[in-house]
């Protein structure tokens, strides 16, 4: 586990991202037009990408509860909100770019679809454990909670993934993608889009842990001080 | 063109704003502790 002490991970992760960045700008600009949608297709490389980015938020979320309910330890309960936050920030930037894509390819900002509904009900159900941790800071049963809570919330994940087969034809949805549903010269983008942002969640995260540490350390020592004042 | 680059300006520019918003949090939080540590030291 890195705590506040993690600058090289920081930098790492941080240079990483900046040359990522550069190389998909670059293979986005020079990607071929699509046929069919045009231009706006472009925002392929960046709406999927940033889904898992958010998929990986909320396994880490239920792997850091599960962590911290088998050891105990503080670490593992500041790596799941972490995860969590940087997660619901995927979400936001999915829910974002997905509309934008939809009025430009269907000509309608949202449809009640069932990937599009469970896309929002887990952005929602993450938001809770946000709220209910903001709420109950500093709280071990709020933190065995949320663990629990983190858990279970990974179940909406395959479910979501899934929600186009699950419809069965009936969503408007394009599908997951498989072998050869990217068209000639878009491979390479979209994966540099998908390292990308799984790169900027990584940096993110390194970060959010470092203040999530010197949090817990400034409450540490004003309830140390608290403490002393009272003796 | 213009849904492009609303996709993409929103995206990386939230994404930047969380990590400012972050790094911002990060020196309060390392000031705070070194003033805390100046008053009490040991």
């Amino acid at each position: 586990m890195t705590d506040h002490t993690s600058s090289p991970w920081h930098r790492a992760t941080a240079g990483l991202l900046f040359v990522l960045a550069a190389l998909w700008i670059y293979l986005v600009w020079n990607a071929p037009i699509d046929r069919v949608q045009g231009v706006v297709q472009k925002i392929l490389y960046v709406h999927p990408p940033t889904a898992f980015a958010m998929y990986l938020g909320f396994v880490l979320t239920g792997v850091g509860g599960a962590l911290y309910l088998w050891r105990g330890d503080a670490r593992y309960d500041r790596f799941a909100a972490s995860s969590a936050e940087v997660g619901v920030l995927f979400a936001v930037l999915m829910l974002l770019s997905g509309p934008i894509w939809a009025k430009g390819t269907w000509g309608k900002w949202w449809s009640w679809d069932l990937r599009l509904t469970l896309t929002l009900v887990q952005f929602m159900v993450y938001v809770a454990y946000l709220l209910l941790r903001s709420f109950t800071e500093g709280s071990e049963r709020a933190a065995r909670f949320a663990a629990v809570y983190g858990i279970i919330g990974v179940v909406l994940i395959p479910l979501n993934y899934f929600a186009i087969d699950l419809a069965a034809g009936r969503s408007i949805h394009p599908e997951n993608l498989g072998d050869g549903s990217l068209g000639e010269g878009m491979r390479a983008p979209f994966w540099a889009g998908v390292v990308t942002s799984l790169t900027a969640f990584a940096y993110l995260l390194v970060r959010r842990l470092e203040v999530g540490g010197l949090r817990a350390e400034a409450a540490h020592r004003e309830a140390h001080d608290a403490l002393g004042a009272e003796g | 063109m213009s849904y492009v680059i609303a996709a993409y300006g929103l995206t990386v520019g939230l994404l930047l704003l969380y990590a400012v918003s972050l790094r911002r949090e990060r020196a309060r939080l390392r000031e705070q502790l070194s003033r805390g540590g100046e008053s009490n030291p040991g």
